[in-house]
C-alpha cells in the first residue's frame, strides 16, 4: 500500500498514457470512475435484455417461448446483473470519481487496490455468463436459476454447473466490493483536506462512508454462506443437508442477513446524492444535515436487526415473528426522517426542473411508495399472503429502480456536464424523464395488483385472471426498456460535443467539485483546497 | 519525528490491516459460530 502511494505520487505529474493501456493500467480516480461507471451503464442494458425475454413469457398465459427452467434463468441473471453488476458498480464509480473531489484529496487512497477491484469486474460478469451460454452447445443445464441471492429454495437441488459459476462470481464479486468499500474508508478517514471535519464532508461522502461499514460487515457472510454451499456440494460437508443433520433454514439466516443490508448498500449511495440535487435546484442550503447523518446510521444499525422479515413464513418461533416485524417497521422512522428532509430541502425554495432535478423528485415520489409498501410487508398475518406474490415484485422494484435507478439516473444527469465538460440535451433528457415515469408504473402498478390478487412470482405461467395485469406490465416493461435507449443517446451526444459546461455548470450548485472547471483536470487538488 | 505524509502513510496501513483482519474473523465466524447460536432462533 505504501508502494502504490508512491507509485501515485511518482506518475502524479505525468499524462496518462495513451490508448487501451491507460485504461488497464490506470490508478487515476477519475479514470477508474469512468470504467466503473461504464461497466454499471452496459450491464444495465445486458440485465434490461435478459428480463425482456422475461417479460415476453408473461405477456400471454401459457407457455410460449421459454422452458420454466430457462425461465429461472433469466430472471436470476436479471437480478445478480442489475443489483451486483449495474446499480453497484455505477454507484462506485461515482464514488471514485466525486469523493476526492469532494473532500479535496488528490485521489484515492489506494489506487492500485482500486484498479484491481475494478478489473475483476468483467471477469466475474463473464463467468456468470458462461454457463447460460454453454447450455445452447449442449453443456451443462444453464445458469443458476436460484434468485438474486440464491434464496429460492423449492430450487435448492438444482444441480449442474451453473451455481458453481454463480457461486464463483459471488466470491469474486465480493472481493471487488470489499476492496472498494476499504479503499472508501481510508479515504475518508484519512485524506479529507486540512478542514474538512466529518460533519461538515457532503452527505454523498457520509451516505458512501456507512455504505463501505456495511459492505464490509456483510459481504463476508455472504461470501462465507456461498462457501459452505460449494463445500456442501462438492466437498461432503452437510451444513445445510436435512437429511445428515445440517440446516437448510441456515442459508436463508445467512443470506438474508447479507440481502437486507444489501437492499441498502443499493440504496445509501442514492440517499446521499438526492440532497445535493434538491438543493442545488431549490438554491437552497441542504436541509436538516445533521439530523440526516444520525438517519443513515440508524438505518444502517437496524439494517442488520431485521433480515428475517423475509422468512416469516419459515416457521420461526412466534417470538422472533413479532421481533422481525417490529424491528422492520422501526426502520420507517429515520427513513421518514429522511424523507422530511427532502421535502424540507424544496420547501419555498426558488425551484427550477431540469433533468437531474426531475428525476431528483421522481425517486422521492417513488422511492416513497416502496418504503410505504414496504410498511404493510413485515407484518406477519398479511405476510402470509404477500410472501412469493408479485406484491413482493412490484415493493421492490419501487424501491431498487424507483429509488436506486431513479437516483442514479439524477446522478448521471447532475455530473456529467461535470464529467464531460459539455451539457446535455435537456429536451431530451426531460423527455427520457417523463418516459421512464410513465413506463415504470405501467409496469410496476399491474404487478402489486396481481400479487394481491394470489399471483405468485418466481413462474412462467399463470392463471388466466392474471392476464390483463400481465399484459399491462409486459407492454409497460418493453415501452421501458426502449425508452432507456434514449439515454444512451443523449450521453452519446453529449460525450461528443454540445455547448461548453461551465465549472459551476449549475447556477445553484455548491460543493468543492464545482469550484473546479468541467472537465476537472487529471490530477486535482495535489495541493489540499482551503476549507472554512 | 515523522513528517505528515509519513503519519498519513502509516495510518492507512494500520486501518487497511485492521480492516482486512475484521474482514476474515467474519467470514471465519460464520462458519465457526453461526451455526451454534443462530439455531435458538428456530
Ligand atoms: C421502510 C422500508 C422497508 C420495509 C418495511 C421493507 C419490508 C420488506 C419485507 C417485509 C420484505 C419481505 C417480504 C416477503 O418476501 O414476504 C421485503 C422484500 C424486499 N425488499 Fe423491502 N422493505 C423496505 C425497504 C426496502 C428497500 C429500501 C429496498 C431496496 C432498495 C427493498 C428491497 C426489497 C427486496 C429486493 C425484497 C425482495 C427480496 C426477495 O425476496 O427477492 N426494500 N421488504
Ligand atoms: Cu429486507
Amino acid at each position: 500500500m505504501t508502494e502504490a502511494i508512491a507509485a501515485v505520487a511518482h506518475d502524479r505529474h505525468g499524462h496518462p498514457p495513451a490508448g487501451i493501456m491507460r485504461w488497464l493500467t490506470t490508478t487515476n480516480h477519475k479514470d477508474l470512475g469512468i470504467l466503473y461507471m461504464s461497466f454499471g451503464g452496459i450491464m444495465f442494458f445486458i440485465g434490461g435484455a435478459f428480463i425482456m425475454a422475461v417479460r415476453a413469457e408473461l405477456l400471454l398465459p401459457g407457455l410460449q417461448l421459454l422452458s420454466p427452467g430457462m425461465y429461472n434463468q433469466l430472471f436470476t441473471l436479471h437480478a445478480l446483473i442489475m443489483v451486483f453488476g449495474a446499480i453497484m458498480p455505477f454507484a462506485t464509480g461515482l464514488n471514485n470519481y466525486l469523493i476526492p473531489l469532494m473532500i479535496g484529496a488528490p485521489d484515492m487512497a489506494l489506487p492500485r487496490v482500486n484498479n484491481w477491484g475494478f478489473w475483476i469486474l468483467p471477469f466475474a460478469a463473464v463467468l456468470l455468463l458462461i454457463p447460460f451460454f454453454l447450455q445452447f452447445s449442449g453443456i451443462g443445464s444453464g445458469a443458476s436459476g436460484l434468485g438474486w441471492v440464491m434464496h429460492n429454495t423449492s430450487l435448492d437441488l438444482q444441480s449442474g454447473i451453473g451455481i458453481d459459476f454463480a457461486i464463483f462470481t459471488i466470491h469474486l464479486l465480493g472481493i471487488s466490493s470489499l476492496t472498494g468499500a476499504i479503499n472508501v474508508v481510508v479515504t475518508v478517514l484519512n485524506m479529507r483536506a486540512p478542514g474538512m471535519a466529518l460533519m461538515k464532508m457532503p452527505l454523498f461522502v457520509w451516505a458512501w462512508l456507512i455504505t463501505a461499514f456495511m459492505l464490509i460487515l456483510v459481504i463476508p457472510v455472504f461470501s462465507a454462506a456461498a462457501t459452505m454451499l460449494l463445500t456442501d456440494r462438492h466437498f461432503g460437508t452437510h451444513f445445510f443437508d436435512a437429511a445428515n443433520g445440517g440446516d437448510p433454514i441456515l442459508l436463508q439466516h445467512l443470506i438474508w442477513f447479507f440481502g437486507h443490508p444489501e437492499v441498502y448498500i443499493v440504496l445509501l449511495p442514492a440517499w446521499g446524492l438526492i440532497p445535493h440535487i434538491l438543493a442545488t435546484f431549490s438554491r437552497k442550503p441542504v436541509y436538516g444535515y445533521r439530523a440526516q447523518v444520525y438517519a443513515l446510521w440508524a438505518i444502517c444499525f437496524l439494517s442488520f436487526i431485521v433480515w428475517s422479515h423475509h422468512m416469516l413464513t419459515s416457521g420461526l418461533p412466534l417470538a422472533a415473528e413479532v421481533y422481525f416485524m417490529y424491528s422492520t417497521m422501526a426502520i420507517s422512522v429515520p427513513t421518514s426522517v429522511l424523507v422530511f428532509c427532502w421535502l424540507g430541502a424544496i420547501w419555498r425554495g426558488a425551484m427550477t426542473f431540469e433533468t437531474p432535478m426531475l428525476f431528483a423528485l421522481g425517486f422521492v415520489a417513488h422511492f416513497g411508495m416502496g418504503a410505504l409498501t414496504g410498511m404493510i410487508l413485515p407484518d406477519v398475518a398479511a405476510n402470509a399472503q404477500y410472501h412469493n406474490s408479485y406484491v413482493i415484485v412490484s415493493h421492490f422494484h419501487y424501491t431498487f429502480f424507483g429509488g436506486g435507478i431513479f437516483g442514479m439516473m439524477a446522478a448521471v444527469y447532475y455530473w456529467l456536464p461535470k464529467f464531460t465538460g459539455r451539457m446535455f440535451d435537456e429536451k431530451l433528457g426531460r423527455l427520457h424523464f417523463w418516459l421512464t415515469v410513465i413506463f415504470f408504473n405501467v409496469t410496476f402498478i399491474p404487478q402489486w395488483f396481481a400479487g394481491l390478487d394470489g399471483m405468485p412470482r418466481h413462474i412462467a405461467d399463470f392463471a388466466l385472471r392474471f392476464s390483463a395485469m400481465n399484459l399491462i406490465s409486459s407492454v409497460g416493461a418493453f415501452l421501458l426498456g426502449l425508452s432507456q435507449l434514449l439515454l444512451v443517446y443523449i450521453v452519446v451526444k453529449c460525450v461528443r460535443g454540445g455547448p461548453k459546461a461551465t465549472g459551476q455548470v449549475w447556477e445553484g450548485a455548491q460543493g468543492l467539485e464545482f469550484t473546479l472547471p468541467s472537465p476537472p483536470p487529471y490530477h486535482t487538488f495535489e495541493t489540499p483546497p482551503e476549507v472554512k | 519525528m515523522m513528517d505528515e505524509t509519513g503519519k498519513r502513510k502509516q495510518r492507512t496501513v494500520q486501518l487497511v490491516v485492521a480492516l482486512v483482519l475484521f474482514v476474515a474473523a467474519i467470514y471465519a465466524a460464520t462458519f465457526i459460530k453461526l451455526p451454534v447460536w443462530l439455531p435458538a432462533l428456530q
